[in-house]
């Protein structure tokens, strides 16, 4: 990035001390459908609205739950493409790391990483910061489930359970209640969709949202396929 | 000429180089120390020439170290050092070698036996091993491992072992190595049991 004309940042300190690049940027994410992630004592679990324009959109070719190395996966709010990049970067970063060491990146490696990648926009020539806010679902090198969640400047924060896009002040609020230390992976992915469908507009099914999980006891991020939600969805009503 | 054993037994590994370090006809030092601790829990003992030696054990020692500080105290395991190890010298094959022979012994909490061994040359090979020997050594002295190893061996018979390879030395070879250095690496981390010539005596 930055051609000889545009090796300044496209990113600048206003007056006031702030990066209004970056503000725009969470505006983009505010914008974006709800995502949200619990992380459990045994496991985590992220979930985002996969409702998409019309009717006619076929939701299978729709992927917003990403799986990133064997043991982590990504969620994202706001812009979808600059989201894609991003899982590009981290798989690759993840295969780096690999060929280094023959073991697979812990989440909290992935996590410094990729948020060093999102940093570098707001400072590079002719460039524009990712519109996007993630949520990273993992089981770290100690085995501790972790969840993370990652802005457009590049700062990251652990979380024990939160929400990200439209109505996350609701859904955040939803999940401070209902939210337990010794929670376990099957109540979170419960307690996960309960507050998905708190904001939900119209009706939640099996189609059109995205559950990804990972477990304590295996280690592998899946995502639930079709069938598995509904069985959730059944057992939530 | 330089010689180095490794076995590994349940609990941890032990490690044991000579103690000379010459070059063509001349001795320079009797009392070398050529088991390199990489991190708390790991060791490399090297052959090669003394230059290669340090360079290339301070440079992945301290990689090592970086990497402890950069990712919040969290340790690299043994086969994670030994591939490591293993890619930097593949990196610098083709451009300048470093002429090193390795066994690199590790504990770890998480695996089966705690001790792993790994044997690494100075052609970026990599092999977990039971037990192993670099240099002129192995002529000697893989067939007394080779009867001797067995599965659930303790630390003192794994020492035993390679005492019994130095005294083969002692009687067969033809290069007088009459110092060696003995460290285990095992829970506790890296200790020395034994050497002929203290290498701190200056």
């Amino acid at each position: 990035m930055g051609d000889s004309a545009y090796s300044f940042s496209l990113t600048t300190f206003s007056r006031t001390g702030k990066l209004l690049q970056i503000e725009y940027a969470l505006n983009a994410v505010a914008n974006g459908r709800t995502s949200l992630g619990i992380c459990a004592a045994d496991g985590v679990v992220i979930a985002t609205d996969k409702k998409l324009s019309s009717t006619l959109v076929d939701t299978d070719q729709v992927c917003k739950v990403e799986k990133i190395t064997k043991g982590s996966g990504f969620v994202y709010s706001g812009v979808g493409p600059d989201y894609r990049v991003l899982v590009r970067k981290a798989r690759k970063s993840s295969q780096a790391y690999y060929r280094q060491y023959m073991e697979d990146k812990p989440v909290s490696q992935l996590v410094k990483t990729t948020a060093g990648v999102m940093q570098e926009y707001t400072q590079s020539g002719g460039v524009r910061p990712f519109g996007v806010s993630l949520l990273v679902a993992g089981v770290d090198g100690d085995g501790t489930p972790r969840l993370y969640q990652v802005d457009p400047s590049g700062a990251y924060f652990g979380w024990k359970a939160t929400a990200i896009g439209k109505n996350y002040v609701n859904a955040k609020n939803f999940l401070e209640k209902r939210y337990q230390d010794d929670m376990e992976l099957e109540d979170a992915i419960h307690t996960a969709l309960l507050t998905l469908r708190e904001g939900f507009e119209g009706e939640m099914t099996n189609k059109n949202i995205e559950v990804g999980v990972v477990s304590k006891s295996d280690g592998e991020f899946r995502l639930l396929s079709p069938e598995q939600i509904q069985d959730y969805l059944d057992e939530a009503n | 000429m330089d010689t180095v054993f490794g076995v590994a037994y349940e609990g941890g590994v032990v490690l044991a180089t000579d103690q000379t370090n010459a070059r063509s006809i001349l001795m320079y030092q009797k009392n070398l120390d050529k088991i390199t601790q990489l991190s708390s829990h790991s060791a490399m003992g090297v052959s090669g020439p003394n230059s290669d030696l340090v360079n290339f054990t301070e440079y992945i020692s301290k990689n090592l170290a970086l990497y402890e500080l950069s990712n919040d105290g969290l340790k690299l395991s043994t086969h994670a050092q030994a591939n490591f190890a293993r890619g930097e010298l593949a990196r610098a094959l083709r451009k300048g070698p470093y002429q090193v022979n390795i066994l690199l012994g590790g504990y770890d909490e998480s695996t089966k036996t705690g001790g792993s061994l790994y044997f690494l040359d100075y052609l970026a090979s990599l092999q977990k091993v039971n037990y192993g020997c670099q240099g002129y050594a192995s002529n000697f002295c893989l067939s007394i491992m080779d009867r001797e190893w067995r599965e659930g061996m303790t630390e003192e018979e794994a020492v035993s072992t390679v005492e019994n390879c130095i005294n083969e030395l002692h009687e067969r070879f033809l290069i007088s190595q009459n110092n060696f250095i003995i460290k285990v690496v095992d829970k506790d981390g890296v200790k020395v049991v034994k050497y002929g010539a203290d290498p701190a005596d200056n």
